[in-house]
């Protein structure tokens, strides 16, 4: 063991003892200690997290062990059976590295932003013990040394998520927006397990060796397809995409962490950790983009209509993943692992000025009663402002740096869905800039209204406690300036830093001119929807296009709920309840009410021959030994 | 060998054996059906010595040895039982006594 | 005491702890405490078993062999291997807990009570331990006669019926397997399961498997299942689900299949499909069920059909995994219906629509529940998640639709438990949930909290049982040999 796996086991253990220390400790320690407890473990992690990025980059590059630039190492033998051994491993190279900086540092200014909010909630040690799971969940996730320890993080980060989604268990809706995360995620769960099957019955193995492994063109197409299926499910893309926006009835922080920052991006990950596969097929990579472009689109066409403001920037989230998955889809995985490195930024950023409006206005949601907010919440209104110019991608803010490149990617494949994915990523930036400065024009410009006169309550003075406005103020830097790390073609050190790991697919890598062409267009549109924002929802020069039909099919999502309801929820229900009244009940349960009776009745018959008259049983005795008599003497 | 043959002996033990099996089958008075048990036991215990001297088998002494044992103790739980009918005042006859119908 | 004598100690120490109560005249308190004594022994005694047991060696261990009726071939053979061990030590753990239920509870006619547990212990440690098919049966039948006295008398409202429906279709099986036990054992000239050789007879495999599926239970011969898991008392129902169920399993895997590997193979498709329909059907019931015990109840159902998976697949994982899910299912089980039992003397019901928000407040029922539920589900990383996922490679080796179906099963599996933890847990407080309900109490806490301990440590090494089950390489081989 050297110094970078120190790192890594100290980064992942640090969460998971704060969450047993919180819960054994119960009601024995002071709600805040229970909240501390959870923040410094996720800044050890951090520091671990920073320990085994040290060591790594001292490693010289090249590849040794099969693994790259990078060590693996196992506790114990967690799973064995016959020949088919899995360790309990993990894996400290470049990719995971850089996923355990993101998780643990955004994920403790977002824990540490949760003291404030959280303040006073019955249940806060809870809300910490879980906080503190979900942060070494994503960690066990992003270092899992073999696919099962993958899975394993996978898994437990859904259960998190659940947990917190359902956080305030006494609101059905929380309840139910809980469980249908689950059972999504758990449906992805299910495709990544069967695809692991297959590789299982071909290798023995779940090393992510074996992906390295010839297989036959339809293992390898449906292994892609079983782990896409995962990918997607996770990362809230189309299909699998309704349960995301549900999730917004957790707590603010949980949002920005979870459904922002970190879990909803592992699909990305995950792609990336599994090119090798997905490079053998490539039709599935292309449909993981494809399915990208297509939820860019149709989640920034949602936004627009959304009076939540958790739900627009949910919908923003889903948006920018699918910009993620057409980046990774097309091969161009640094890119696309670098968009989530500032997506996790600027996202989270967002979120936590959103809950910074929510808590000052007491738990008020509807962007049509905020109007003017800025006024009073100047902080706020410009550490917002970063996040929105960082999303949409003006420059010199971190969204242009990394979202751009993405599009140019899609470009450089030079065939015609290359074309397509380039622009629906176009026509995605022009919805960004219009959703997200119609939120902006429509919460913080202006005189407050009077829903904000009445509500709004400052925090000592301030617009909230100092534990929320350093972690804002700190990421709203990082979503301002962290861009500026690589600015390609001129300067590259993420991508150097993953290929290793991943390196960009050539077809994938755009010619200077596609970059610059690229990026013009792209800046170009994104203002140009600010400015229809800004007509639209400022100056009222423009009205918003009456169009009843599309509002509809905008507010309703595009009926996915409805269909799933339709052709998942209400058949199982109705089997379900169909299979107790037609056969359980009818056949199962009545056979054993049938053998009882029948032999109850038999028994009846029976027993009309005890007379209980003792002379009867004497007669049927001699008859009976009469008959033995006879049969013998016959059977002689 | 002196005496009457073994056919006798048997013929004698299925005549008692008759008387018995008819005692139990037509009297009501339960002292006499089990003095007709009795009656049956011990033809058999007749026919199973007669049978075991024709065949020089010690066996069957010793069977019969068993059945005097089993028939002491049928005419102790037997008697038990009609004393305690007549504590109760019961009738001791046997038709009435039929608790035990089904 | 040498280590073979550990074998017979298991089983008899409990019996003969039973006649003792049933004997002395104690008081309902010592009586309790004396079968809790026993039970704790117990667990000690297969502490020193396991520590005992050589996993690297192969065949059978600790045996200990008495003639019985020498001319048939029948002998008090007792032996374990290592599954054997495993499933030994569900039952004692298992049954401990459930004495310290009912002990905690007070049940009234103690003694009766307590000496039937004990009785009902050593019976089935003896089935999981015989290595004789009359001693195996004289145990699987003497598990009934407790079963059957705790179900009528300390049982619910419906008690008798469902008393009745389960003695009337155990006792049909295991009919059945008593014929073919004679015949196999006088075609083969020794009842002994260890020097016994294969049969290629169908009827006979027929024999056992009905006894075995109706025990386990398999689709559609679970008809005594929901009135008895409901009726029953909540430790009973638990031991019942949790340890006595897995008996059926387990003859499937020590005797169906490695004794007659041609019906096994030309039957295999029928059992995998039956296996497949129990898991499929019990998780679509569990999921409408209107009462925490029908979950459960139907989950089992659909759990014992994933074994079945697991054990039909005839592949390494899938007995390895078998053997794993069968513990793990068999403790999950035991803290449900214990803490099922909680809710109900709390709130008197288990009915899902007078339930609800029993958590606000009461953080260790909670946590717990929540905890159980999540390991049930198989969230990846539990060992049920273990087991399942070793079944399901298995299976899928065999042909990928099993799989799949079983998949899907998973995913229903969520939507059932996470149905069953938000009824109770969650929303809006139930109408017989009142603020008088208290958490769980200590004495509830000491039974349940050791189970969840041990699942949580089986989560952190599955390999723990999944990799000491068989000896050799290849489980697979391993069952094929006759675990020789």
């Amino acid at each position: 063991m050297t110094a970078m796996t120190y790192g890594a086991w100290l980064c992942l253990l640090a969460p998971l003892s704060a969450t047993i220390l919180i819960t054994l400790c119960g009601t024995s320690i002071p709600r805040v200690a229970a909240a501390w407890i959870a923040t410094t473990s996720c800044f050890v992690a951090f520091g671990g997290a920073v320990w085994a990025f040290f060591g790594v980059r001292s490693q010289p590059t090249g590849v040794s062990h099969g693994v790259g630039r990078g060590e693996l190492t196992t506790a114990w033998t967690w799973l064995q059976s016959g020949h088919f051994k899995v360790g309990l491993e993990l894996l400290v190279d470049p990719l995971s590295t850089m996923m355990m900086l993101i998780v643990a540092g955004v994920g403790g200014l977002i824990v540490l932003y949760s003291i404030g909010y959280m303040d006073g909630d019955d249940e806060e040690r809870r809300y910490f013990a879980y906080m503190a799971f979900f942060v070494f969940s994503m960690l066990l996730l992003v270092e899992g040394g073999n696919l099962l320890m993958l899975l394993i993080g996978w898994g437990l980060v859904g259960l998190s998520s659940y947990l917190l989604i359902g956080f305030w268990h006494e609101r059905p809706s929380a309840v139910a927006a809980a469980k249908k995360a689950f059972v999504m995620n758990a449906f992805g769960d299910a495709t990544m397990a069967l695809a692991f099957f297959i590789l299982i019955a071909h290798t023995n193995s779940l090393s992510f060796g074996v992906l390295n492994t010839h297989l036959s063109s339809t293992a390898t197409n449906l292994v892609a397809l079983g782990l896409l299926g995962g990918a997607v499910a996770k990362s809230a893309q189309i299909p699998l995409q309704t349960w995301l926006p549900d999730a917004m009835e957790g707590p603010t922080p949980v949002s920005a962490l979870i459904h922002a920052a970190t879990m909803v991006t592992a699909g990305v990950y995950l792609i990336a950790r599994t090119h090798v596969i997905f490079e053998q097929a490539r039709t599935i990579e292309l449909i993981a983009a494809g399915a990208g472009a297509l939820t860019l689109l149709v989640a920034g066409l949602i936004a627009l209509v959304q009076v939540d403001i958790k739900r627009v920037i949910a919908y923003s989230t889903m948006s920018q993943i699918g910009y993620m998955f057409v980046g990774v889809g097309v091969g161009a995985y640094s890119n696309g692992m670098f968009h989530l490195m500032t997506h996790a930024f600027f996202k989270a950023l967002l979120f936590m000025t959103a809950g910074l409006a929510i808590h000052a206005l007491a738990g008020e949601q509807d962007i049509r009663n905020m109007r003017g907010l800025g006024k009073v919440m100047p902080y706020t209104k410009w550490c917002f402002l970063a996040g929105a110019l960082a999303l949409v991608g003006i420059p010199p803010f971190s969204g242009f740096f990394s979202k751009d490149p993405i599009i140019a990617s899609a470009a450089a494949l030079g065939t015609w869905y290359g074309w397509i994915f380039w622009v629906c990523g176009i026509a995605g930036a022009f919805l960004t800039g219009l959703y997200t400065f119609r939120l902006w024009f429509l919460v913080f410009p202006g005189e407050p209204s009077p829903f904000v006169r009445e509500h709004y309550h400052d925090h000592h003075g301030r617009e909230g406690a100092l534990t929320m406005l350093a972690p804002v103020g700190i990421l709203a830097l990082l979503a301002t300036f962290a861009g500026w790390i690589q600015y390609s073609p001129f300067w590259t050190p993420i991508t150097n830093w993953l290929s290793p790991v991943a390196p960009t697919l050539a077809a994938a890598v755009p010619s200077d001119s596609q970059e610059y062409f690229t990026s013009a267009v792209t800046v170009l549109v994104g203002l140009a929807g600010i400015a229809v924002a800004w007509a639209i929802y400022s100056e009222r020069r423009l009205a918003v296009p009456a169009a009843p039909f599309w509002r509809r099919l905008l507010e309703n999502k595009f009926y996915f709920d409805a269909l799933y309801d339709r052709i998942f929820y209400g058949p199982a229900v109705a089997i379900s309840d169909g299979l107790r009244r037609e056969f359980e009940e009818p056949v199962v349960l009545q056979t054993g009410t049938d053998l009882g009776d029948a032999t109850l009745e038999t028994g009846g018959l029976v027993r009309r021959l005890q007379t209980g008259i003792v002379r009867t049983y004497v007669l049927l005795l001699a008859a009976g030994a009469a008959a033995v008599v006879l049969a013998f003497l016959i059977a002689r | 060998m002196l005496g009457p043959g073994v056919a006798w002996y048997v013929a004698v033990a299925a005549f008692l054996f008759g008387i018995g099996a008819l005692g139990v089958l037509i009297r009501r008075n339960t002292l006499v059906v089990l003095l007709s048990l009795e009656l049956m036991l011990n033809a058999g215990n007749l026919a199973l010595i007669a049978l075991s001297r024709h065949w020089h088998n010690g066996a069957g002494q010793i069977f019969a040895l068993g059945v005097m044992a089993v028939a002491a103790s049928e005419v102790c739980v037997g008697l038990g039982l009609v004393v305690a009918l007549n504590r109760r005042r019961l009738s001791l006859d046997v038709d009435t006594l039929s608790e035990l119908r089904g | 005491m040498s280590a073979s004598s550990l074998t017979s100690i298991l089983i008899w120490l409990p019996i003969g702890g039973a006649l003792l109560i049933w004997l002395l005249p104690l008081s309902r308190h010592t009586s309790g405490a004396l079968a809790l004594l026993f039970s704790f022994a117990e667990v000690g005694f297969w502490t020193e078993q396991v520590a005992r047991f050589d996993f690297s060696q192969p065949g059978l261990q600790m045996s200990e062999r008495a003639n019985w009726f020498g001319d048939l071939g029948v002998s008090y053979h007792v032996g374990v291997y290592g599954f054997s061990v495993w499933l030994v030590g569900l039952t004692v753990v298992g049954m401990a807990a459930c004495t310290g239920y009912g002990f905690w509870v007070g049940r009234d006619r103690a003694r009766a009570y307590f000496g039937l547990m004990l009785l009902l212990t050593g019976a089935t440690v003896g089935v999981f331990e015989s290595q004789d098919l009359l001693l195996f049966y004289a145990f699987f039948e003497a598990m009934l006669i407790p079963l059957y006295i705790l179900i009528g008398v300390w049982g619910g409202a419906r008690r008798m019926e469902a008393t009745v429906k389960f003695v009337i279709y155990t006792m049909a099986g295991s009919l059945l397997m008593l014929a073919a036990i004679v015949v196999y054992g006088l075609q083969a000239g020794t009842f002994d399961l260890v020097d016994g050789p294969t049969s290629a007879s169908r009827w006979l495999f027929l024999g056992f498997m009905v006894a075995f599926v109706i025990k386990a239970p398999l689709f559609p011969f679970h008809g005594w299942l929901p009135d008895a898991y409901r009726e029953a008392p909540p430790e009973v129902a638990a031991v019942l689900s949790g340890v006595v169920a897995k008996a059926g399993l387990y003859g499937m895997l020590r005797i169906a299949i490695p004794k007659f590997p041609d019906a096994t193979s030309f039957y295999r498709t029928a059992v995998l499909a039956l296996a497949a329909a129990a898991l499929v059907y019990g998780s679509l019931l569990a999921f409408r069920s209107a009462d925490f015990r029908g979950v459960v109840a139907y989950s089992s159902l659909a759990q014992s059909g994933l074994i079945a998976l697991g054990l039909f697949a005839g592949r390494d994982l899938g007995f390895d995994g078998a053997v794993l899910q069968m513990v793990a299912h068999g403790l999950i089980s035991v803290s449900l219906f214990l803490i099922a039992g909680a809710v109900e003397r709390r709130t008197t019901t288990g009915e899902f629509r007078l339930l609800g928000g029993l958590a606000k407040g009461r953080p260790a029922l909670a946590t717990l529940l929540m905890t159980v539920g999540i390991i049930s589900l198989a969230v990846p990383g539990s060992a049920n998640f273990a087991g399942e996922f070793l079944i399901l490679a298995g299976v899928f080796q065999r042909a990928w639709w099993w799989a799949v179906i079983g998949a899907a099963a998973i995913v229903l599996a969520a939507m059932y438990m996470l149905r069953l933890i938000s009824a109770v847990l969650h929303e809006a407080r139930g109408s017989t949930v009142s603020d008088a309900a208290l958490d769980l109490r200590p004495a509830e806490l000491s039974l349940i909290v050791p189970l969840v301990g041990v699942l949580l440590a089986l989560s952190l090494w599955p390999a723990g049982i999944s990799h000491h089950s068989f000896f050799g390489p290849s489980p697979a081989a391993t069952v094929r040999s006759q675990f020789k």
